[in-house]
């Protein structure tokens, strides 16, 4: 049964197709058409034909191409832009052939004027044409990317056929419908030089570049009043116009829906993430979150105290400062100075509001890296000639010792109390004591 | 008497801009003809920042399927939407380059519609609600250009606010504080915080595009009703059907702009001009990284406030605003000749300040 | 805001100053050939580098994390498979690639860390990661890249699209000039039409 249907049938089939067309050519040469019955149905006509052409061109185009040049296509297809399209828009020509080759049969069957002139192969070749038509898409849905798997098995076979060396083996384990949708196309092969399919090879392809010629069917009376009524204008031409117009539009329309409606698809699906990226995803959204949270908790604090813990005192270095966050949520720089009491100064740079670095140099001076100004820990001041025109303003503190007896304060000006009296604070105990910033401290350093 | 004479004039204004004798579609569109001269290019390039802003509104709108307007999340959403979304880098790309092209349409579109003397009467509403458009498209710029929340966003848009603290030098006693205070009020908070998101995200989503709709349609209104300026002294006399002549001429001019946009948003990703550490999520307690700029659409303007004094530039930007909205009131008079001089004089600014306005402030400020 | 851009000299003076920095030579080099500005995170973790305690930073690990530091420290030849958790994908790739010791060797000739590394793109963008390196474009970051470079590659890897995209421009434009045609025509043949009816 195979062995019929993948050698015999293509052999018989062509060989029928051959001799007949060419007896038909040398017997009835004007007969190569396609009988017209525009003059007694128009109206659907124009509604079947038009789409069944354009369907039915497309997609033997498709179907050659995918067999002249398999690798080509094959290389193509893997592009899955590429294959999407193509399969798009073979599904739309599929669609507008069985739309118009369903108008057109209807056609036939319902008005009267046809009957006469219909004869029984047209209604054959109509109704082959249609079911082979809906089996192509079943196989086009049933069994998807067709465009993709008929480079590695029709196409190969067909070649093996015009190379005369037929091989079955590409093409033994396809289903029965894309068996079914060749067998029928061997026999409708045959069925060409019998039928009006024989007009495919008296296409007027001329018709669109030709000068314009105008039909008349008419006196000349009436032809001079035509054409002075189209101001001189030849309605062929303007309806010409008007096709490629619209062919142009279509076509464009049809490429770009396909490219927009790919690229909306997948946008609005989402991403769709393996397990690592998603822990990542996840573990990047975790970690800003806990940097907002902490940022947020900081400003808390700041709202609730009155004043808050830099470090101890004994944790503090004269030449490697260390950062915390002043009640204006701005980083600052906690030194221990020459008289190890501590040093405080923002570190919010007065020039651009880079992060000054807290290492100090020789000349007991941090810099800004940004646009390198050198300020004085001590004083704020700058160096002459810096970007910065204006010091780092220095922070108030407290000390307070293990017991949250307040025993020193120094404000923003560098002024002291002793609220126990200087006595209380014994020299050699300093280290143990805490630094605080303080509310009350805060508006010199804003 | 008076008031009822000024009211007269009023409506009789009125009338002349908006003739209740053309509004039908029939006016508007099936009569309504379009010069043909050496500038009809011209008349393209409204209809181009209108497509800009078609794009705008459809990219924008895809975007917020995807965008969180939140300090914590916002940079980490547009990161999402543009490596792991499918297609997402593409549309937010379409909306970067589409910004920047529709601004440069709009510019381009003011220029020469003052070249031409396209807001003489009755033209002037049309001209109004151009500038207005202007405005609202830098706007747009503005506030779209915090959203994602990197380090050139937030720092570009502190010193954009900080600006208004520096008109406070000149004004006397208790009035100095304000303009502190308007930018407080403006951006929600003392710094700019997720209070400032949340109203640029607003204006940026909300609010513009309803005023700008508004805008729009009177301006496309006004002009469907009086039709294209003649645009050149001398008429040729010959015009073109604006239905469907004209407007298939645009769609052709659309439809090869397109294929320009979508191939460059296609191929050059618009952050890719940055430098990536302006690109990585602003951190509030970190260094402020170099190479803090606006986008080069405010060039004009920036450029100029880095190297003369402020209170002149500011001056000058008062003076443009104002002088922009009263065109058609102060250049009533003059030719399209000036009116072309003055235009290419500000092109020729607008041009070399874009391009060069680094290397002319690296030439004055001198480095350091 | 003033002065904003003197980046490149005053990433030159930053770098004569000591910093935190592991190997400011490289930072330096790259700037300077690619006249753009780039910070730790090219190849760490965190963009202020390795030292400090914020995430990616040494006084941010865990026990675990420093058994893998003391390795990744460690590899001083080329080819040990290093996972250091100061340092990035491409900070890794670069020890794998040249071992320690010869990285600690090219801080005299920091450019020259391009030349080894071959034709690997971590990030897949089409760029590869020698180039990266040379422009100052991140190595890890597939939409950051030179532009132009971008551009070229782009063009030939979205090809399809591209030529669908002017396909259906042509289409459009085709289609669009053949209607203005035909409503020139149609328009005459109406004002014959008008023409007629007034002689009626």
């Amino acid at each position: 049964m195979d062995a019929f249907l993948y050698v015999g049938l293509p052999y018989l089939s062509l060989t029928v197709l051959i001799v007949g067309t060419v007896v038909r050519f040398r017997q009835a040469p004007f007969s190569v058409s396609s009988l017209s019955s525009q003059v007694l149905e128009k109206k659907q006509l124009a509604l079947g034909t038009i789409p069944w052409h354009i369907g039915i061109l497309i997609l033997l185009a498709g179907h050659l191409v995918a067999f002249l040049v398999p690798d080509i296509w094959r290389s193509l297809t893997a592009n899955r832009a590429f294959l999407l399209t193509v399969e798009t828009i073979g599904f739309m020509a599929a669609a507008m052939a069985a739309f118009g080759l369903s108008v057109l049969v209807y056609r036939r069957l319902v008005t009267a004027r046809l009957q006469a002139v219909t004869n029984r192969m047209d209604l054959v070749v109509l109704g082959l044409l249609l079911v082979q038509v809906l089996l192509g898409i079943g196989v086009a849905l049933g069994k998807r990317w067709g465009a993709q798997w008929s480079a590695g098995t029709t196409s190969p076979y067909l070649w093996s056929l015009f190379t005369f060396q037929p091989d079955m083996t590409y093409v033994s384990d396809l289903p029965a419908s894309v068996k079914l949708h060749l067998g029928l196309a061997w026999v409708m092969f045959a069925l060409i030089p019998f039928t009006r399919l024989i007009h495919g090879f008296s296409v007027p392809l001329g018709y669109l570049w030709r000068a314009p010629q105008q039909v008349i069917w008419t006196t000349r009376r009436r032809l001079t009043r035509e054409t002075a009524r189209a101001g001189g204008v030849n309605p062929e031409t303007s309806r010409r116009h008007f096709v490629k117009g619209l062919g142009g539009l279509v076509a464009a329309g049809v490429l770009m829906s396909v490219g927009v409606l790919d690229k909306l698809v997948g946008y609005f699906r989402g991403q769709r993430l393996d397990r690592t990226e998603q822990v990542d995803l996840l573990e990047k959204k975790l970690e800003r979150l806990r940097a907002t949270a902490e940022e947020q908790s900081l400003e808390l604090e700041r709202l609730q105290k009155d004043a808050i813990l830099v470090a101890q005192l004994g944790q503090l270095d004269p030449k490697i400062g260390r950062y915390f966050t002043d009640y204006q949520m701005r980083p600052a720089l906690a030194f221990k100075g020459a008289d190890h009491l501590p040093i405080l100064i923002s570190a919010k740079c007065t020039h651009l509001g880079c992060t000054v670095a807290s290492n100090v140099d020789d000349k007991g001076q941090i810099m800004c890296p940004c646009h390198i100004s050198y300020f004085d820990i001590r004083t704020g001041q700058p160096n002459p000639g810096a970007p910065a025109k204006l010091p780092l303003p220095r922070l108030g503190w407290l000390l307070k010792d293990a017991k949250g007896t307040v025993m020193l304060t120094q404000d923003g000006a560098g002024n002291r109390t002793w609220p126990q009296g200087q006595e209380a604070l014994d020299p050699a105990s300093l280290d143990g004591l805490e630094v605080w910033i303080a509310k009350r401290f805060d508006t010199e350093g804003a | 008497m008076k008031t009822a004479g000024r009211t007269r004039r009023f409506v009789a204004f009125l009338a002349e801009r908006f003739p209740a004798e053309k509004m039908s579609l029939q006016a508007m569109v099936q009569k309504k003809e379009v010069p043909v001269h050496r500038w009809s290019w011209a008349y393209y390039l409204g209809g181009l920042a209108l497509f800009f802003f078609i794009i705008q509104i459809v990219t924008g709108l895809m975007m917020l399927f995807y965008y969180e307007p939140s300090v914590a999340t916002a940079h980490a959403s547009v990161e999402n939407l543009t490596n792991n979304v499918p297609g997402g880098a593409l549309i937010r790309n379409l909306h970067a380059w589409s910004s920047s092209a529709m601004i440069l349409s709009v510019m381009l579109h003011l220029l020469t519609t003052f070249a031409m003397k396209a807001f003489g009467r009755p033209r002037e509403l049309t001209w109004v609600s151009g500038v207005l458009l202007l405005f609202l498209v830098f706007g747009f710029g503005f506030t779209g250009y915090l959203l994602p929340w990197h380090q050139i966003a937030v720092n570009a848009t502190k010193v954009g606010l900080g600006s208004i603290d520096a008109f406070g030098e000149y004004l006397p006693g208790a009035l100095s504080d304000l303009p502190r205070q308007l930018r407080e009020t403006i951006q929600g908070g003392a710094t700019v915080g997720q209070a400032t998101l949340s109203r640029f995200y607003a204006i940026h989503v909300i609010v513009l595009p309803l005023v700008s709709f508004g805008l729009l349609g009177l301006h496309l209104l006004s002009v469907q009703l009086h039709g294209m300026s003649p645009g050149v002294d001398k008429p040729t006399g010959r015009t073109e059907k604006f239905f469907p002549l004209f407007i298939l001429k645009d769609l052709k001019v659309w439809g090869v702009v397109f294929l320009m946009l979508a191939t460059v948003a296609i191929c050059i990703p618009f952050d890719a001009f940055l430098d990536y550490p302006l690109a990585a999520p602003y951190n509030s307690l970190g260094s402020t990284p170099d190479g803090i700029k606006p986008e080069w659409y405010f060039f004009w303007m920036y450029y100029p406030l880095e190297l003369l004094p402020f209170w002149l530039v500011a001056g000058g930007m008062a003076v443009l605003q104002v002088g922009l909205l009263l065109v058609p009131r102060i250049f009533r008079g003059t030719s399209r000749k000036v009116l072309k001089s003055l235009a290419a004089a500000a092109a020729i600014y607008l041009i070399v300040i874009t391009l060069f306005g680094q290397a002319i402030y690296e030439m004055f400020s001198g480095g350091h | 805001m003033r002065a904003l851009s003197a980046a490149t000299s005053a990433a030159l003076l930053l770098l004569a100053v000591e910093t935190a920095h592991a190997y400011p030579e490289f930072e330096q080099a790259i700037e300077k050939n690619a006249g753009r500005t780039i910070d730790c995170a090219f190849c760490h973790i965190n963009p202020d580098g390795p030292e400090g305690t914020k995430v990616g930073q040494i006084g941010s690990l865990s026990p675990a994390e420093f058994q893998a530091l003391n390795r990744a420290r460690t590899a001083f030849e080329p080819g040990a498979q290093v996972e250091s958790p100061i340092l990035n994908a491409f900070g890794n790739h670069l020890v794998t690639v040249y071992g320690k010791k010869k990285i600690v060797a090219l801080r005299a000739d920091p450019l020259a860390l391009a030349a080894g590394l071959g034709d690997s793109d971590l990030d897949g963008d089409g760029v590869s990661d020698a180039q990266e390196l040379l422009d100052g474009t991140h190595p890890l970051m597939s939409h950051h890249g030179n532009p132009w470079r971008l551009l070229g590659v782009n063009l030939q890897r979205a090809w399809f699209e591209l030529i669908m995209l002017v396909l259906a421009t042509l289409f459009g434009v085709y289609g669009i000039s053949h209607l203005i045609r035909w409503f020139g025509h149609e328009a005459r043949s109406a004002l014959g039409g008008d023409e007629e009816s007034k002689d009626g």
